[in-house]
């Protein structure tokens, strides 16, 4: 299954908080309805996406998956600007 | 060490340090709310703690940069939860987050510090303590403070035994490699539902064989024999340690296979059987209308032991089981005075204790299947896996520490 997006963050290697500080300044500079992907290296991304996207006014989480990328788990998020 | 109980900067083990000492500080937490239930900071007594997870922060606060969402989420939200009188310490996952709220919580005047390596650390930190230090006979109990799991270097003569090792080996590496030990044998008083025992790696290493009791070779749930190469301990044998030895004594309830270990009148390994404060809970392997008139024989047996013997357990549920130096000892005579369960088994018949075991059973956790199938070589995590199947503290006695006033993990 390969989920539609309109950019893509790479977000690998960076600590907690950064993967969803740096998303959450991108969703701001998307058009409505547009999706961002998110490429993680945090396993603990998957639970605060989750988490972030019931709390955030401006956000749908619409997808996530886990993915084997250069042989190490990655951690992928869609996320789309609603408002 | 310059940071060593800095006033910004908290390591696992200034944290232990400060819990220890009954310091009041307050905790706030960052992390998901799943995950701030399941493992909580515990101490001698209850830490207070408010959690709002970092994303919550940064909607709330509703700034770019997580710095001053903290700032403004802290300022407009959460002041009135914050005391003044006390440090509050930033606690995440790793570290890292929590960094972030030390330094917003200090910009706005409050005393904060960060919880380095974050709860990752703290669950992962060791303590080591000498029972006995001396040439003839030295006892270290090597404790994991977060988990409530505790186990054994026993050592006479240059040589040793470890009994129960925990996931991570350093801590028995570093004792043997500091005191010119050898490790001859390796040593696990049952299989183990709430840590994964470092059993078996540290036999590997070592070069030294691994004991378990035949019985707890079986996973009790799928009824599947270990894949795991081990010795068999029996009743009654015994395990030389330089001018001293160990005794086994075959005593099933928590699980069929639970061995304790006797070192002449003087100190009892008692593995999940006695505990300081509880008893052990006979209910892990799913089957606690049997196992539970087994577990009362086999804590009659230990009752009949001399009084003067030193318990040395596998558990706490509390810091506060701890004696004034931090260590988990007594005598058998003193928990027959304190222990719960002691008091009840001595009080009541066979059958009046079966009752008493069968309605004190704390809730059950789900992952302690999987960890079972773990230590019998049946489930083989990666190492992430492994660290999130045994989060928090351990539920491996009858009656816990403390129930956390907004309804922590029992």
């Amino acid at each position: 299954m390969s989920q539609v997006f309109d950019k893509l963050l790479d977000a690998r290697g960076l600590n907690c908080p950064m993967p969803l500080v740096n998303a959450r300044k991108e969703i701001g500079k998307l058009e409505l309805g547009q999706v961002l992907k998110v490429v993680a290296s945090d396993r603990g991304s998957v639970a605060d996406f989750q988490g972030w996207a019931k709390v955030a006014k401006n956000m749908e989480l619409v997808g996530q998956e886990t993915e084997s990328m250069e042989g190490a788990n990655v951690y992928v998020h869609f996320v789309k600007r609603t408002a | 060490m310059a940071e060593r109980l800095s006033d910004e900067v908290w390591t696992a083990r200034d944290l232990l340090e400060r819990l220890e000492r009954r310091d009041q500080f307050f905790v706030l937490d960052v992390r998901n709310r799943e995950e701030f239930e399941r493992f909580r900071l515990e101490g001698r007594s209850p830490v207070p703690a408010v959690n709002t997870p970092y994303f919550e922060m940064l909607e709330r606060g509703g700034k770019d940069e997580m710095l001053d969402s903290v700032v403004a989420y802290v300022e407009r939200d959460l002041a009135d939860q914050l005391p003044s009188d006390r440090p509050i310490l930033a606690v995440c996952a790793k570290g890292d987050t929590s960094e972030f709220v030390a330094q917003g919580l200090r910009r706005l005047g409050y005393a904060s510090a960060n919880l380095k390596g974050g709860m990752k650390a703290w669950g992962e930190h060791y303590a080591t303590r000498a029972l006995v230090d001396g040439p003839d006979l030295a006892i270290y109990q090597v404790s994991r403070p977060a988990r409530g799991c505790l186990s054994y270097l026993v050592a006479s003569a240059g040589k040793a035994i470890v009994i129960d090792p925990l996931r991570h080996l350093h801590p028995y590496l570093d004792l043997a490699r500091g005191t010119g030990l050898t490790i001859e044998a390796v040593i696990d008083t049952h299989g183990h539902a709430d840590h994964i025992s470092g059993g078996l790696a540290l036999a590997a290493k070592t070069g030294a064989p691994y004991y378990l009791h035949p019985y707890d070779a079986i996973h009790p749930m799928d009824v599947l024999p270990a894949t795991i190469p081990y010795e068999a301990i029996r009743d009654g044998q015994i395990f030389p340690v330089g001018r001293h030895e160990l005794k086994a004594l075959h005593i099933p309830g928590h699980t069929l296979g639970l061995v304790a270990f006797r070192l002449d009148d003087r100190y009892l390994f008692t593995g999940d059987s006695i505990f300081i404060r509880s008893i052990a809970r006979p209910d892990l392997g799913g089957k606690a209308d049997t196992w539970a008139p087994l577990h009362g024989r086999s804590l009659r047996r230990l009752l009949g032991l001399p009084g003067g013997i030193t318990v040395l357990p596998g558990h706490f549920s509390s810091l506060d089981e701890a004696d004034g130096t931090g260590r988990f000892a007594a005598s058998l005579d003193d928990l027959k005075q304190r222990n719960d369960g002691l008091i009840v088994l001595q009080r009541e018949s066979e059958e009046g204790f079966v009752r008493y075991l069968l309605e004190s059973l704390p809730k059950f956790i789900p992952e302690y299947v999987d960890i079972k199938r773990v230590n019998a070589g049946l489930l083989a995590p990666a190492e992430e896996d492994a660290a999130t199947l045994e989060l928090g503290k351990n539920v491996c006695a009858l009656s816990q520490g403390y129930v956390h006033s907004n309804g922590g993990r029992q």
